[in-house]
């Protein structure tokens, strides 16, 4: 049983650009020029309930507007989505019950009423029994710590505060499936923590399936086992967090300090991997592969007097950026 | 069943937030007054000079304007969601609505009401009675349910035709100041209709039926026969008006693009 099926999903919006000037105006007018942008191209892939799944792409690669169209937002141009047994769209309003929703740049929460009054008021909404909510919310109240948030109106809380507050809101009806759009967005350290463990024990405790969307790859490390990445609508990579670090992010970079200075040529002839100048000549990086390391760094020492040396591993961030720079190859 | 629970459940909420700013409240309050004032002294004015208006007395059209307010009280309260278009469609709350399980009209019009308006209908009822007794109007005990189906009736068709210029927000970007000037064709809907051109006459009844908030049930009350069939069309137009907003809102919702973020 999937928690999430998606068969060659696709969105296209209809916008049309401008001709410049005060002619050019009085000639959009009468004609326009139309432009089809496939924000989401023939997509396909399926999530299990429980996964924790992280959902990547730089800004307009399409991430948004396929969690619109998942959580029944906005309706697609083609292709055939069911999330929890259902069309999100034509069945909205039953649908919506089944999941929950926490949209980062966006509030949930009223603004004027203190947080209690809103939880009240989504728990109405939601048609949650008082016995469903007090055992729940208690809990999720407790984790999230935000008991002492709950009589103060929403407009007077701090963005961490807020947040917190959002998703315990999200949660009233205790979901199978969670949306995060980017939840961590603008949170300083403590309470992206704080929040990481909430997430982990929800999908415990209830096999909670959620699907995140963030720019912070660090929320990606710790929480999801599976990332899809999508660049311009379409999906580049689907698979585990391990295996993309495996094929793109194997081998370190050892950074070496030399006591004088030594040039790329020497280097190279030496030890031909790719070097990398640091700040000055006297600072030099190699990258290499895990097993060539040991051979690397005897070859360097034994030749040069050293200053220092450290090995670092290859963060997920720069592997990202490198596969949306240099495109997606099997290396 | 639900929908009514959670419609209690918002008002009760409503009233707690508006009674924290009491200063506020008196003010709207205030305003609201002084500008039904400033209407019924226009009327007054106008009949400083003629005591007749096509056949119509000075009182029967003060009756219809003190009828008029009750619909539009009701309409203010709930329907008032000019803004639309700037608050959901443009900074995207509409998002929000979409992901609950509420229908998305519903919960936009218990957002946005403005229960405070409701003393406009007051103002009308009282404008009705002074305008009663010097017309010496006699009513029966079914005039009872007579009157609240045509104001419900007004009210839905004032609800239909700005619920359908709101869904047109979903097919445009563009912000529109169609709005504004509604209120204004609204307000034609006061008096009598056969005091205008007959094209104006035949829009106010059938295109823009604001003639069916105002003087057409109101005529029943005045008594004036001829008027009748109109009169008691006010119900049908009201639920007609509102269904088509409706359907026209439910495909409009199909087409909602979201805003990017």
């Amino acid at each position: 049983m999937y928690a999430i099926e998606v068969e060659k999903l696709r969105k296209e919006f209809k916008s049309y650009s401008s001709r410049s000037g005060l002619a050019g105006a009085f000639r959009d007018l009468f004609t326009r020029n139309y432009k089809i942008i496939r924000a989401v191209d023939d997509i396909s892939f399926t999530v299990k309930q429980g996964e924790m799944v992280g959902y990547i792409g730089e800004n307009g690669a399409g991430k948004s507007t396929t969690i619109k169209m998942l959580t029944g937002i906005l309706t697609p141009t083609s292709g055939r989505v069911v999330v929890n047994g259902m069309n999100p769209h034509k069945e909205r309003e039953r649908f919506v019950q089944t999941i929950g929703v926490v949209f980062g740049q966006r509030s949930q929460l009223w603004w004027d009423i203190a947080v209690q009054e809103s939880f009240r008021l989504l728990k109405k909404v939601y048609r949650v029994s008082d016995q469903d909510y007090n055992e729940h919310m208690d809990h999720v109240i407790e984790t999230l710590d935000i008991g002492p948030l709950l009589d103060k109106p929403v407009r007077k809380l701090s963005l961490g505060q807020r947040m917190r507050c959002e998703l315990a809101a999200a949660l009233i009806h205790n979901p199978p499936l969670l949306f995060l759009d980017e939840p961590t967005i603008g949170l300083d350290v403590l309470v992206k923590l704080k929040i990481r463990q909430f997430l982990k024990e929800i999908n415990e405790k209830y096999n909670t399936t959620i699907l995140l969307t963030t720019h912070d790859m660090t929320d990606i490390e710790a929480l999801c086992e599976r990332v899809i990445m999508l660049d311009e609508g379409k999906i580049i990579y689907d698979g585990s967090l391990q295996h993309l670090k495996q094929n793109w992010g194997e081998g370190r970079q050892i950074h070496f300090q030399f006591r004088d200075m030594v040039s790329k040529e020497e280097l190279t002839s030496l030890v031909h991997v790719t070097w990398e100048q640091g700040e000055d000549r006297y600072n030099w990086i190699a990258h290499v592969r895990t097993n060539d390391m040991a051979h690397v760094i005897g070859q360097v020492v034994s030749s040069y007097e050293l200053k220092d040396i450290h090995i670092r591993e290859v963060s997920t961030e720069e592997i990202i950026r490198n596969i949306y720079e240099e495109g997606i190859h099997h290396g | 069943m639900f929908y009514m629970s959670i419609f209690l459940q918002y008002m009760s909420q409503y009233i707690k937030t508006k009674l924290q700013y009491r200063a506020d409240l008196f003010v709207e309050f205030l305003s609201d007054l002084m500008f039904q004032g400033v209407n019924l002294i226009f009327i007054l004015v106008v009949f400083g000079h003629t005591q007749f208006l096509n056949g119509w007395t000075r009182d029967e059209i003060i009756f219809i304007y003190g009828f008029f307010l009750v619909p539009f009280a009701l309409f203010a309260s709930f329907f008032n969601i000019w803004d639309f278009n700037e608050r959901y469609i443009v900074r995207g709350e509409m998002d929000r609505v979409l992901t609950r399980p509420v229908h998305s009209l519903f919960q936009i019009v218990l957002e946005r009401m403005e229960l405070e308006s409701l003393l406009g209908g007051i103002t009308g009822l009282i404008i009705m009675g002074y305008a009663a007794s010097r017309l010496h109007l006699t009513f029966h005990w079914y005039d009872v349910i007579l009157f609240v189906l045509f104001v419900l009736g007004g009210t839905f068709v004032y609800a239909g035709i700005f619920i359908s210029l709101a869904s047109i927000s979903f097919w445009s970007d563009a912000r529109s100041s169609i709005m504004p000037m509604m209120y204004n064709i609204g307000n034609y809907g006061r008096y009598p209709v056969d005091i205008y051109n007959r094209v104006i006459r035949y829009i106010l009844t059938w295109v823009l039926p604001f003639a069916f908030v105002g003087v057409y049930p109101a005529a029943y009350f005045l008594r004036k026969t001829e008027w009748y069939t109109y009169s008691f069309l006010t119900p049908v137009m009201g639920v007609v008006c509102f269904t088509l907003s409706l359907l026209l809102w439910n495909a409009g919702v199909k087409r909602y693009r979201g805003a990017g973020n």
